[in-house]
């Protein structure tokens, strides 16, 4: 109840940022012009108006995730408005989840309002709507999930600059170290041993990047899906805990 | 240690910080031991960077105590049970300026699980204590400060608590503003709640507390009845009047007086105690001087405050 | 609260464990995902799955080099599989468009992707298609065009284009790297000549393996070396054999009597440790080793095949 009432105000706070609706104008007007690009490309149109818009929401939910996740905790620090929260009977980790709940129903309705500009544009250019988008678009849900988890932890410790920064060092490393892994299998083993420690320890965003698959009809099992879905609130899931962790040492001075 | 009426209790509690990149250590606050009753109002004061606003960080949990301990109604900080009879007001308090008035507190209510009908009569209530009912619609960045230190009393209050701690409630209001939060302490005592406000502000100490403790630079220099302080800290001085003294004898007064201020053919004199009166007005006979005035001064807080900052001053320096 | 209820140090432990399991959890769903796709095959459908060029090249905002280099070392990493099948070499043709078209300066890539897809896919169709595309923004890499060349005359037998793209080489100024080999410009204009000169095409060919560092690639051409000095013998000895008909009126009965006529210093070893097979009613040479004959190097006109079969 009370981790629902900060995550509506958290919503409510999130509504006031301008960045959002300039995001989501971008966001939507990325989706929209793969109409007049689909006009000019030769070929295959169904698959430019299926990447575009994908990636569309892929990229602007990410962006939202990290520009607003950030300064989720350290803005409440930083303008000591956290004060009279803590010191309420709420623990500090549900003040924390609370927060996390708020960005992630907003990023569900900045979602919504894309996958409708997304199915209005496949409807109007006669694209045939497969399951397979529906879980594409699922999956970059929770990648947007698990990339808040991630601007949530470090929002606990550092400023928001350096939160950006380490968020948006952590989506790329996310979405290379597979490759990273298979590069160092021609390498020495210490550098081999590193490699590993980062493939194993960072999240492997490229689990969730279905992109592909829409394009080129390949098959998603519900096995592979519901494995996926488990791995990435698995590992939401661990980041707010040690972002709770460390939470709960901090001083807020 | 637990007194049943112990409301807040701290032993020996120390707070150093970190600072700059090389992690170097400032000691805020030195060793405190407080113990605050039931039902008291109780000052908590000192200048500016004693260690008030630290102190009370750590009361509510925003920071941990390098070492030594406190106790909110027996339980130790930090505990959840004991922060539902609490209410805190924050120096010059941050909140989310994009609320209303109403939402403000509806926002806090429901932190307590207070909720609909129940929740608005307590709002309604609240916003006319603290004189805020016509701002109830207006949002939080639209109030001047003296507005949102009243709806930042009202937040704290939102849960009936039994302990009130207010970090300096009466800074940046005009005295009329004090003047109401002065009445609106006195009112909470009078519903049997414990009040523990902090403040350099003497005079508003002096007319609320029952009890104080000040401190200096982290250490703790005196706690106790605000009477019993003012009458073991600061002797009676007194102060005299005299008109047509010769240089002479005024050399002599200079000798026995605080201070001597020469005004014309009058002078004003302040004797440390009344010990030396009689010898004043021996000398005022000898001169043949005429007597204008002779007022006995009652010691206030501002006194000892400033005497014990004199007396402390060389030996903290000495400590640094 | 009952969390509350318990004491702050098993609380620690508590939240530490279950940490600790939700890392372990999540390691272990990682590394069941990675074993449903199955290593390898996902690797190729990483390539077959990238986006368009047109597409990527916006999205890595302005890091495009950054971005080839990346894609790059993903697709030699495929290679290195070396089992690679037929189909991949689309996926593979896919790959190296989308590197170029992200980066279409990045000549290593056209000269590599060239060489790999003619050599080893066979394809040299989207090899020259690779090279062409890497033509117009690379005005001063020689070795575009030299690739070009080679494939033309190597593999498609097309003397005259080869000629063009050699001389095309040839005009990038510079000292060799960056210019290209000193022998280009002769190259090219003896191909322009007498492309057909088995002669010309033994120079072409040891003037690339001198060039190759590539294994695969100098042992396919070591093997053509072979192949084309065995038609040079061929074409010589029945060369030989014309004098000697002219000038004696007849046929010699055996190569051994070139020898005696004193028009050949010796029989040339056979390249493969065979025998050259003459037929005294024909006049054609033979080799035992190969019955057929490379048809580009019949001094008259006839297809261009591939003729190297082995
Ligand atoms: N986060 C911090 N980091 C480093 N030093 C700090 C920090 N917070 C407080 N201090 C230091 O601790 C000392 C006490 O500060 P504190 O804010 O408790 O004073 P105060 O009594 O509330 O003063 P004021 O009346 O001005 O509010 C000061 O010297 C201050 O510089
Ligand atoms: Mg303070």
């Amino acid at each position: 109840m009370r981790i629902l009432s900060i995550a509506v105000n958290t919503f409510r706070e999130n509504l006031r940022e301008k960045l959002l609706y300039n995001l989501l104008f971008f966001a939507l007007l990325m989706i929209g012009s793969s109409i007049l690009l689909s006009r000019i490309t030769l070929g295959d149109y169904h698959r430019l108006i299926l990447d575009l818009g994908l990636a569309s929401i892929n990229l602007f939910g990410v962006l939202i995730a990290i520009f607003v996740g950030i300064g989720l905790v350290s803005k409440e620090v930083d303008r000591k408005t956290i004060y009279t929260i803590v010191s309420k009977p709420i623990p500090r980790y549900e003040f924390l989840l609370g927060k996390y709940c708020g960005l992630v129903i907003t990023l569900f309705a900045n979602t919504i309002v894309m996958v409708v500009g997304l199915l209005i544009v496949l409807q109007v250019m006669d694209v045939p709507i497969t399951s397979l988008v529906f879980k594409s678009l699922a999956l970059i849900f929770l990648e947007l999930m698990v990339i808040t988890a991630v601007a949530v932890l470090f929002s606990t410790f550092t400023s928001a600059t350096l939160s950006a920064i380490f968020t948006l060092a952590v989506y790329m490393i996310g979405h290379l170290s597979g490759d990273l892994k298979e590069f160092s299998k021609k390498l020495d083993e210490v550098s081999q041993m590193v490699v590993n420690a980062i493939y194993y320890t960072l999240p492997n965003l490229e689990r969730f990047n279905l992109k592909g698959h829409v394009i080129h009809h390949l098959d998603f099992g519900m096995a592979d899906m519901a494995l996926t879905l488990a791995y990435g609130l698995t590992y939401a899931a661990f980041l707010l805990l040690l972002a709770s962790i460390v939470f709960q040492r901090r001083d807020f001075q | 240690m637990e007194h049943s009426d112990s409301i807040l209790k701290t032993a020996g509690l120390r707070k150093t910080f970190k600072v700059g990149f090389w992690g170097r250590s400032v000691t805020a606050l030195e060793g405190l031991d407080l113990d605050v009753r039931q039902g008291e109002v109780f000052g908590f004061l000192g200048p500016n960077g004693a260690g008030k606003t630290t102190t009370i960080k750590m009361l509510m949990g925003l920071i941990y105590p390098t070492s030594g301990q406190a106790w909110l109604f027996g339980r130790p900080i930090g505990d959840q049970e004991s922060k539902a009879r609490l209410g805190f007001l924050p120096e010059s308090p941050y909140f989310y300026d994009y609320l209303t008035g109403l939402e403000f507190l509806q926002f806090y209510g429901h932190l307590f699980g207070l909720r609909g009908v129940a929740l608005g009569k307590r709002i309604d209530e609240l916003l006319e204590l603290v004189g805020m009912s016509h701002a109830r619609h207006l949002q939080l960045r639209k109030f001047s400060k003296g507005m949102l230190q009243r709806v930042g009393i009202a937040q704290a209050l939102i849960n009936d608590p039994e302990l009130v701690v207010l970090d300096e409630p009466m800074s940046g209001l005009d005295p009329v503003g004090r003047k109401e939060i002065r009445d609106l302490i006195l009112r909470l005592k009078e519903s049997g709640k414990t009040i523990f406000f902090s403040s350099h502000i003497l005079h508003d100490a002096e007319l609320l507390c029952d009890r104080v403790a000040i401190i200096l630079k982290g250490r703790q220099v005196a706690c106790g009845r605000v009477s019993e302080l003012i009458d073991e800290g600061v002797a009676h001085s007194v102060e005299v009047v005299i008109d047509g003294l010769g240089p002479e004898e005024l050399a002599r007064l200079r000798q026995m007086a605080d201070r001597v201020i020469v005004q014309g053919s009058q002078v004003l004199v302040v004797l440390p105690s009344r010990q030396q009166v009689g010898s004043v007005l021996e000398l005022i006979r000898g001169a043949r001087a005429t007597l204008v005035s002779l007022t006995p001064q009652k010691g206030s807080l501002e006194d000892l405050f400033i005497r014990e900052v004199k007396n402390k001053q060389p030996e903290l320096r000495e400590a640094v | 609260m009952s969390f509350e209820a318990i004491s702050a140090r098993r609380r620690h432990l508590l939240s530490f464990l279950t940490l600790v399991l939700l890392l372990g959890a999540s390691l272990s769903m990682q590394y069941l995902l990675e074993q449903r796709s199955q290593g390898r095959i996902a690797k190729l459908e990483q390539l077959r799955l990238l986006p368009r060029g047109e597409i990527l090249r916006p999205a890595l905002l302005g890091y495009h080099q950054l971005g080839a280099d990346l894609l790059w070392l993903r697709v030699v990493q495929v290679l290195g599989d070396r089992v690679v099948r037929d189909k991949d070499y689309d996926w593979l043709y896919h790959a190296l468009d989308v590197i170029t078209t992200v980066d279409p300066k990045y000549v290593y890539a056209y000269e590599a992707g060239g060489i790999v897809l003619a050599e080893l896919a066979s394809r040299v169709d989207l090899s020259n298609r690779l090279l062409e595309k890497g033509l117009a923004p690379n005005p001063a890499s020689w070795q575009i065009p030299f690739r070009l060349g080679f494939n033309h005359f190597f593999h498609l037998g097309d003397h005259s284009r080869a000629a063009e793209y050699m001389a095309q080489a040839a005009r990038i100024p510079g000292p060799f790297p960056i210019g290209p080999p000193h022998y280009t410009a002769r190259l090219a204009s003896r191909l322009y000549v007498q492309g057909k000169n088995p002669e010309v095409a033994l120079e072409f060919l040891e003037a690339m393996l001198e060039q190759t560092t590539d294994e695969l690639v100098r042992e396919k051409l070591q093997r053509r070396i072979r192949r084309v000095s065995l038609e040079r013998d061929l074409q010589m000895l029945e060369r030989q054999i014309l004098q000697y008909a002219d000038s004696k009126g007849k046929r010699p009965a055996s190569l051994m009597e070139l020898v005696s006529a004193r028009l050949l210093p010796g029989i040339p070893s056979e390249p493969y440790g065979g025998d050259y097979l003459y037929d005294s009613k024909t006049g054609k040479v033979m080799s035992s080793t190969h019955d057929e004959r490379m048809g580009v190097y019949v001094p008259a006109d006839s297809l261009a095949t591939r003729g190297d079969i082995e």
